[in-house]
């Protein structure tokens, strides 16, 4: 399948401070990928080299299987949409902003309306688009700077934190239209976000940056401990964890939240891992339910609202949770 | 200090009079400024763009060197002119050497470097997030260029009229370049110097004011379009 990014050795430096460094890393197309880490983490750095606005100091960048380089950059740009971190309105009014993009991109004038219409009522913006951009909030300018760059209808579209400055409100719109674009299966999204519940929520693919390096965790349900390769597990110390044969050593682990499953009785599946546990707290976040489980260890998983419904469980409850060797990521 | 104080009623009579030799030396000198900032600007705007939105080797040699022709005296400017435009110099064939079009050339030379610098500096000033959000939308250098204009734009007028208030209070050139040829080549300023030597104070007294009120009026114009666009 053709990936929409694939990195190669890529460097970046600030001055003498090497910001990035990715040895290989590739995003699919037409999913929801999020790029989750702490501040200063290289959230920002790999975006902008996403977006072409930045080039890297060495390595290979394949955008659709092309080669990026420094004079197709600016066509490459136009199939993109970005959004920054503190996104720069222009001085004029909130439609002049949203048309800028479709004025630059030589788009055909004939689509303008229908397409502004459309994103103005998908983000609530519709009385501010005679306001002059210096009169808007900071969550006003983020979702008027997000509706500059859905009008484009980009192929790729980067969202550098685009819930900071949103109230719950506007947080539950950019939510809802990022779901509504990973069930369409497009355009291509890609977001920075410091908060992994939401990440992994959100998204199809969960990219862990650290110190500008990308670590193959994910950052729930992490336990440390050692490998046991005689008997295949992992040992936390309190629990024994079913890993793949495969791994011989390791001190820490990660399991996705997504693949655990949970069930009333214990399930008779080619799962290795089984655990009983008590309900500790449920909770509604991003449209999903994420739940801890007390199993031994403490494990968040995240559930639909039609799964929590079938299950019928509240807080208290005995559960069983079970998961696949393969689902335990070791490093 | 009666002197002085009759003096100044002189000049104002003189300029409510509507004295038409004061009038034809205030209408040359604007004339040969603003066509003299309009022709750098034409240059200097654009390159202070380029200067500012481009990486390039020697760029800040460059910078260096335009800051330091900021200070360009106008009689080295006014002489170098001359030795080109006169009878004997490469140009001197188009006959150019005390007419207007020769002040022309020699303000334009003195301000390019002003509003040049000053072009640099204005787009500097703008958002660290403005050239990144162009790149973003996909503008090409000219629509990044013509963004950054918009934006920055209240620099760029400030720096236009300094290089109009340095070109029509340079005397310099005009002298050197026009001559001071009455009712051609007379501006506001060589005709100060040259009525103050011939001892009619109060005719220079006027057009001394003349100049004042046309570099309040040039700010205040400013001024004005800022307010309105604010």
């Amino acid at each position: 399948m053709t990936q929409a990014y694939q990195l190669q050795n890529i460097t970046y430096a600030h001055g003498e401070d090497l910001v990035l460094r990715i040895e290989e890393y590739s995003i699919g197309q037409n999913v929801v990928t999020a790029l989750v880490g702490a501040n200063g983490s290289g959230k920002s750095t790999l975006l902008n080299l996403l977006a072409f606005v930045t080039t890297p100091a060495s390595g290979s960048l394949l955008y659709f299987d092309e080669k990026v380089i420094n004079g197709k950059a600016q066509a490459l740009r136009r199939q993109i949409a970005y959004v920054q971190q503190r996104p720069y309105l222009f001085n004029f009014t909130v439609l002049q902003n949203i048309e800028l993009g479709l004025k630059l991109r030589s788009i055909d004038k004939s689509v303008w309306q229908k397409r502004i219409e459309l994103v103005a009522e998908n983000l609530g913006l519709q009385t501010l688009l005679q306001k002059r951009a210096h009169e808007l909030s900071g969550g006003e300018i983020q979702k008027v700077a997000i509706a500059r760059a859905l009008v484009l209808e980009p192929k790729v579209l980067l969202l550098d934190e685009p819930f900071t400055h949103l109230d719950k409100g506007s947080k539950a719109d950019i939510e809802n239209l990022l779901n509504d674009m990973r069930e369409a299966g497009s355009p291509t999204v890609i977001f920075s976000s410091h908060d992994q519940l939401q990440a992994q929520s959100l998204a199809d693919q969960v990219c862990v940056l650290d110190k500008g390096q990308i670590k193959p965790c994910l950052l729930l349900n992490t336990f440390k401990g050692q490998v046991n390769a005689d008997k295949n597990v992992f040992d936390t110390g309190r629990s024994e964890i079913q890993i793949p044969s495969t791994i011989k050593s390791g001190i820490q682990i990660a399991v996705d939240p997504a693949h655990l499953v949970l069930s009333k009785e214990e399930l008779k599946s080619s799962m290795r891992n089984h655990f009983q546990g008590r309900v500790k707290s449920l909770q509604e976040a991003y449209g999903e339910i994420h739940i801890v489980v007390e199993a031994e260890e403490s494990w968040q998983a995240i559930i639909t609202h039609a799964s929590l419904n079938e299950l019928n469980i509240n807080i208290g409850d005995q559960i069983w949770l079970s998961f696949k060797s393969s689902a335990v990521q070791v490093f | 200090m009666e002197y002085l104080v009759e003096s100044i009623v002189s000049a104002i009579k003189l300029i409510f009079g509507l004295n038409s030799e004061v009038f034809v030396v205030v209408w040359t000198s604007i004339r040969i400024s603003v066509i003299a900032v309009v022709l750098a600007s034409l240059f200097s705007i654009p390159m202070g763009l380029v200067v500012a939105l481009q990486s390039f080797p020697g760029k800040r040699l460059l910078i260096q060197v335009l800051n330091t022709l900021v200070a360009l005296p106008t009689v080295v400017v006014g002489l170098l002119l001359y030795g080109i435009l006169s009878r004997q110099g490469p140009m001197g064939d188009f006959g150019l050497l005390y007419t207007p079009t020769a002040m022309v050339i020699g303000q334009s030379v003195l301000i390019i470097p002003v509003i040049w610098s000053l072009a640099i500096s204005a787009a500097n000033s703008a958002d660290p997030r403005l050239s990144d959000t162009c790149k973003a939308l996909g503008a090409n250098f000219t629509q990044q260029g013509l963004l950054f204009l918009n934006e920055v734009r209240f620099a760029i007028m400030a720096a236009v009229v300094m290089g109009f208030g340095r070109a029509i209070g340079e005397v310099g050139i005009a002298m050197m370049l026009g001559g001071n040829i009455e009712g051609f080549t007379r501006t506001m300023t060589t005709a100060i110097a040259l009525e103050t030597s011939k001892g009619e104070f109060e005719f220079a007294l006027a057009l001394g004011m003349l100049l004042l009120l046309v570099a309040f009026v040039v700010n205040g114009l400013l001024q004005r379009f800022q307010y309105l666009n604010k």
